[in-house]
């Protein structure tokens, strides 16, 4: 099975943490020299009771210290002799229970019980032949230093038969402490040996020299490297079984969601479709259903973009069309009367092109300017009042604007030149949809929950239902046929969406009461921007 | 022959054809809520001899309808209060033989005015040359006057190539003696392959015969106009394939008949 790049890391870092109870192999040299230490401890512990009983009586007895021995072995687990002055063995533990002894002492002085394999337990045996053992021992061999050198003990204990002379025994025998390790050759297992003086009166009466080897703790380490090397084993399974399911639900699910992500572009880079969230409820599904959301917005986007390029295409068709027609009949016809006509028609449809160009330049570059313009506590009142005035110039008296506004003086943040655009566009269409003698009502309010509302509503025509989701559409016109809708080209409500929407206002339109439309404007008053009454108005 | 043919289309014969049939007291409505275009679209018209009404909305021209049916009908299809296939389903309701011309300017529309087989007679994208659209008002008037009389085939000007035969006097064609329905542009475009089996012609050349009068058409047009003809013949035979694609080139009609 390959492993994807993810997955090669997951087994390393597994592997890793599996490598940790390797390090337990060395770990074990450190145990080892502190279950020798304690052994010895012991050791000496029993020698010490032993040399305790023997003391004080004078020239020792051979039998006198056997029934010694012998009422103490019951509770002696290491191999205890008793030398004379002359290094001569006066009783042994392992001559008195050869068997039990054996195992204990380890070194014997006779050829017989000093040959450990053969008196080796048999369960001993297959772990170290065990295959997982040897492995494991021999990692842990590469990193073990060499085994600490021995003293340079002579091969043979004992002198003559009957007669110990190691250099434990000889310092024993001159009053003090002595120890000794000795190596069997052939194998790892060392036989500890210490001697304590025996006292009596005031010179030496003997030694007690207490030996053990070190097989017993060495076969306890065997039995847990032995265990180590199991667990190894397993967790080496484990680390594999774990990296390649790990890699299955993390990398698996990655490489779908980039072959997903690769297949929705096609050739030309255009979008095809959007990725599908993955059902999962992990961090790679909310990762899904972020790409998935972000592809449904370029789409969105694309879509919108592909579709604007047509409505662009379509509304300067008509212009065009109307153009082209009184050119071609401009060109044929040659009363003055009809041809100033013709050129009329040009004229007007070549300023409505102007200004459909302008005004799509000018929705293309609202996000832009919004992002970019400095904004300033534009307060309401003012501005409404100012735009109010100068519409009444314009119409002239044809149509009225009604204006209320609220004690307080509310403001929002804004550049005011956009927020001029907005209620200049409003009160535009609301003139545009008034017949002659109509009022126009503009009302600003606070709304309760603290948003300053700005109502235009007029007596025209009004928006048809069926209308108004489409009214703040790019293009979308619903204007009757008049002189003032040449002049219109339906961008005029989404100029005013989209700077609103840029300021985190929100536009609504709605039937009015009579006929007529209502449109209103929420925009997030500015809390610096709230005077009281009597402040000054800014620029009103 | 060909120079006689392009004679028979050009509008100063159909001009000359049709002063001698009528004078030209027919009704014409256009349709449209673009001012300019029904100003000078109407003009044109006038200047042509025709009575011309004209509409804002559909529902404005379809109240007029109702009182007087016109004689042939100018339709914008995104038209405010009823829009222009509406108006079209109506009048057909009417009148089967009314001659229905559609202006548009989204060619997707297009598709779906002709996907729906509402009956149009032709279409013209804006921006038309006026002069392209005054010339196919005569057209249809012609073929229109043409097949309500059909005591004057002896005059037809019959082109035969293989199973299919044009009349280039009433802008109609057969299929294997089946009358096909086609538009006036698809007519032209047919005539145009048909008069030189086996020959290609080119896309420049089939623009300058189905738009003898515009010089801005697209070569796309062409091809969405070939590709709704292939689709009419299909109607009738699904094994068509007298339209041959010369990749690179342009079209031609197949010499013979595989049957």
């Amino acid at each position: 099975m390959r492993l994807s790049r993810i997955g090669r890391r997951l087994l390393v870092f597994n592997l890793l943490l599996v490598f940790l109870p390797v390090a337990g192999f060395l770990y074990l040299d450190i145990y080892e020299k502190q279950l020798l230490e304690a052994q010895e401890r012991s050791m000496v512990q029993q020698g010490r009771v032993l040399s305790a009983a023997l003391s004080g009586r004078g020239v020792l007895e051979g039998g006198e210290v056997e029934q010694v021995l012998r009422r103490l072995n019951r509770r002696l687990d290491a191999r205890l002799r008793v030398v004379d002055t002359e290094g001569l063995v006066l009783a042994d533990t392992s001559r008195l229970r050869p068997k039990e002894y054996d195992r204990a002492g380890g070194a014997g002085p006779s050829p017989a019980t000093a040959g450990q394999a053969a008196a080796s337990p048999a369960s001993a045996a297959p772990a170290r032949r065990n295959l997982l053992y040897r492995a494991g021992a021999f990692l842990a061999d590469l990193t073990r230093r060499a085994p600490p050198p021995s003293e340079p003990a002579p091969s043979a204990e004992e002198a003559a038969a009957g007669k110990l002379d190691g250099k434990e025994v000889r310092a024993a025998l001159s009053g003090r402490y002595g120890r000794a390790t000795r190596v069997s050759p052939g194998q790892r297992s060392v036989t500890l040996s210490s001697a304590i003086p025996i006292e009596s009166g005031g010179g030496i009466a003997g030694a007690v020299v207490v030996s053990q080897s070190s097989y017993r703790i060495l076969q306890d380490l065997y039995a847990v490297r032995l265990r180590i090397a199991e667990i190894f084993a397993v967790s080496v399974l484990a680390a594999l079984l774990l990296s390649v399911f790990l890699a299955a639900t993390i990398s698996r699910p990655l490489a779908a969601l980039r072959e997903e992500s690769a297949a929705i572009l096609d050739r030309r880079g255009r979008l095809r479709g959007t990725i599908r969230g993955l059902a999962r409820k992990d961090e790679i599904g909310d990762l899904a259903r972020a790409l998935e959301e972000l592809t449904r917005r370029l789409e969105d986007r694309q879509r919108g973009a592909e579709t604007f390029a047509s409505d662009v295409a379509h509304e300067l068709k008509n212009p065009l069309a109307s153009i082209r027609s009184a050119a071609e009949l401009l060109h044929d016809v040659r009363e003055p009367e009809e041809r100033r006509r013709f050129v009329g028609i040009i004229q007007e449809e070549v300023a409505r092109m102007e200004r459909q160009v302008s005004q799509l330049a000018e929705i293309t570059r609202i996000d832009a300017r919004l992002e970019n313009e400095e904004q300033v506590a534009v307060p309401l009142n003012g501005l409404l009042a100012q735009i109010a005035e100068r519409f009444r110039m314009r119409e002239s008296g044809r149509v009225g604007f009604d204006l209320r506004m609220p004690e307080e003086i509310l403001a929002v943040r804004a550049a005011p030149e956009r927020l001029t655009q907005v209620f200049e566009n409003l009160l535009d269409n609301a003139a545009g949809f008034s017949p002659d003698g109509a009022q126009v009502r503009v009302a600003l309010e606070r709304s309760p929950d603290g948003a300053a509302v700005v109502r235009v509503e007029d007596e025209g025509p009004g928006i048809p239902a069926e209308n108004l989701p489409r009214i703040f559409d790019r293009f979308f016109s619903n204007r009757p046929e008049g002189k003032a809708a040449r002049l219109h080209p339906g961008l005029g409500l989404a100029i005013v969406k989209a700077i609103v929407e840029g300021y985190g206002g929100s536009v609504g339109a709605a039937g009015g009461r009579n006929r007529g439309a209502i449109f209103e404007v929420r925009l997030p008053a500015s809390r610096t921007g709230v005077f009281p009454a009597g402040a000054p108005t800014g620029p009103g | 022959m060909a120079e006689l043919w392009r004679a028979v289309v050009s509008d100063r014969a159909a001009c000359l054809i049709f002063h001698r049939m009528q004078s030209r007291t027919e009704l014409v409505a256009v349709v449209d809520d673009e001012k300019n275009i029904r100003e000078t679209v109407a003009f044109a018209l006038k200047r042509e001899g025709y009575r011309v009404n004209t509409y804002a909305d559909g529902a404005e021209a379809w109240a007029a309808f109702k009182r007087e049916l016109p004689d042939l009908a100018v339709l914008d299809i995104l038209l405010p209060r009823m829009d222009g296939r509406e108006l079209c389903r109506r009048l057909r309701a009417k009148s089967e033989a009314l001659p229905i011309v559609f202006l548009t300017s989204r060619d997707e529309e297009l598709d779906r005015v002709l996907g729906l087989e509402l009956g149009a007679d032709d279409y013209l994208c804006k921006p038309f040359s006026m002069r392209e659209l005054v010339a196919r008002v005569k057209v249809l008037f012609r073929r229109a006057a043409l097949a309500a009389d059909p005591s004057r085939r002896e005059e037809s000007k019959m082109l035969r190539a293989g199973a299919l035969e044009i009349d280039g006097l009433r802008y109609t064609a057969r299929w294997r003696g089946e009358p096909l329905a086609l538009t006036v542009t698809e007519f032209l475009l047919l005539q145009a392959l048909a008069r030189h089996p086996g020959h290609v012609k080119t896309r420049q050349q089939l623009m300058e015969e189905a738009y003898p009068h515009d010089a801005y058409v697209s070569e796309r047009t062409i091809d969405s106009h070939v590709k709704r003809l292939r689709r009419k013949f299909e109607t009738r035979d699904r094994a068509f394939a007298g339209i041959d694609t010369v990749h690179g080139l342009g079209y031609r009609w197949t010499e013979d008949d595989p049957r």
